[in-house]
């Protein structure tokens, strides 16, 4: 009788309503009671950890399903026919087709990263390179023409916001590595523009780095999934087929290098444009 | 309406939501389409947006090779009405070789005279695809 007394007004205090408690012990019952009820759609550890289980199971058994079984499934011919009609008449540089994967993996493994080089490019890549070395800037200004090159005096231009972001990649010798990491971390950190020697963006000969990087794009996994931009709607079936088989072989790879003993899965593969809708593609 | 129907009603828009721009052109006579107007709706430019909007889509999709490029121009000024409002018909040689006045018309007046000056035929019945 108390209980089920106690708790309509225990229900109306959190909905911020005024209520008239008639009597001083019990709103002391009400109260103690409060407490554990708060908590009750809370999770223990335990269950917590079971839930979580549960849910990664599901999603490795989704990701074993064939794609053709999904109500979105289309090959990617009419895929893109029904792109390029939602599409029809934006403007030429909005018109991006990409791909998204969704990736299954263990607690703890490290995202999916890696380089994509495609037999059509969507754009000429854009490299900024750091560096007090006169020669290896010459180099890089000369040979490759490189979008930004410069020493100390770009870091701080960057620093200040007067030069756009709008590089693809960042490379630097040694000698500014470190003020670069410590300069601009916050700024090219993010967007994953910052060199370093574990991605294999930092070498004493830029001129060969450069020349690896020149055809490829680099993409990492953001949250549970990656996206790649395959092509424009301009481009031929045939040419953005080619580009997704780029990206699928990249990415294969990147999962075989992954540093992991259980490697990641991948799920479920759309193909969408800018203003589409996301269509479901084959693509293990 | 969960995420998968949500889609496929949006597929269905495209490929069978509007009867009416289920042609096929003629590629010869009519290889492109050039629509200009405005971005804001004033001055009677509301028509053509909903025009570009409800029947290109499905057009595009049935004419995968007819070429349709929009150009929307800004104009806050309400008092301006020298920005034109038309939709131009390209042949296969780039001349144009007939234009539609869209101002202050309705889409589904602007689509009937589209369909009056250029040389089509009905999509098939059988060939309508349906996700």
């Amino acid at each position: 009788m108390l209980a089920r007394f106690s708790r309509t007004p225990g229900r109306l205090s959190l909905s911020g309503q005024t209520l008239r408690v008639s009597s001083f012990h019990t709103a002391r019952i009400l109260n103690a009671e409060e407490t554990p009820s708060s908590n009750a759609s809370k999770l223990t550890k335990d269950q917590a950890k079971k839930r979580e289980i549960r849910r990664l199971a599901q999603r490795k058994s989704a990701a074993r399903r064939p794609a053709s079984d999904h109500r979105l499934y289309m090959p990617v011919t009419k895929a893109l026919r029904f792109l390029r009609a939602a599409e029809v008449g934006q403007p030429r540089s909005q018109q991006t087709l990409s791909i998204t994967t969704i990736l299954v993996s263990e607690r703890g493994t490290p995202p999916l990263s890696g380089n994509v080089s495609f037999p059509k490019p969507l754009k000429d890549i854009k490299i900024a390179v750091f560096t007090t070395d006169e020669k290896q800037a010459q180099i890089a200004r000369e040979e490759y023409h490189c979008h930004l090159v410069g020493g100390p005096e770009l870091v701080e231009k960057i620093k200040q916001g007067e030069i756009a972001l709008d590089f693809d990649k960042s490379l630097a010798t040694p000698e500014m590595a470190n003020s670069l990491s410590s300069q601009l971390g916050r700024i090219l950190g993010p967007r994953g523009l910052l060199p370093s020697a574990k991605k294999g963006t930092v070498s004493e000969n830029l001129g060969e780095l450069i020349r690896d990087s020149m055809g490829t794009l680099p993409y990492r996994q953001r949250g549970n999934c990656v996206s790649i931009a395959v092509g424009k709607c301009s481009f031929s079936d045939q040419q953005i087929l080619e580009n997704i088989i780029a990206a699928q072989r990249s990415m294969k790879e990147a999962l075989a290098s992954q540093k992991t003993k259980k490697p990641s899965l991948l799920s479920q593969t759309t193909l969408t444009s800018t203003h589409g809708p996301g269509i479901v593609i084959d693509f293990a | 309406m969960s995420r998968v129907t949500r889609q496929l009603k949006f597929l269905n828009k495209i490929s069978a939501g509007t009867p009416k721009s289920q042609i096929l052109v003629n590629p010869e006579k009519c290889a492109a389409l050039n629509l200009t107007f405005q971005y804001q709706n004033h001055n009677g430019h509301m028509g053509a947006r909903k025009f570009w909007r409800e029947y290109l889509p499905t057009l595009q999709f049935y004419n995968p090779s007819l070429q349709i490029r929009v150009t929307r121009v800004k104009n806050e000024d309400k008092k301006d009405v020298g920005v034109p409002c038309i939709l131009q018909v390209l042949a296969k040689d780039g001349n144009v070789t007939s234009t539609v006045e869209m101002r202050n018309k309705d889409k589904d007046v602007i689509m009937d005279e589209f369909l009056t000056i250029v040389e089509h035929e009905k999509v098939p019945e059988s060939d309508i695809i349906e996700v």
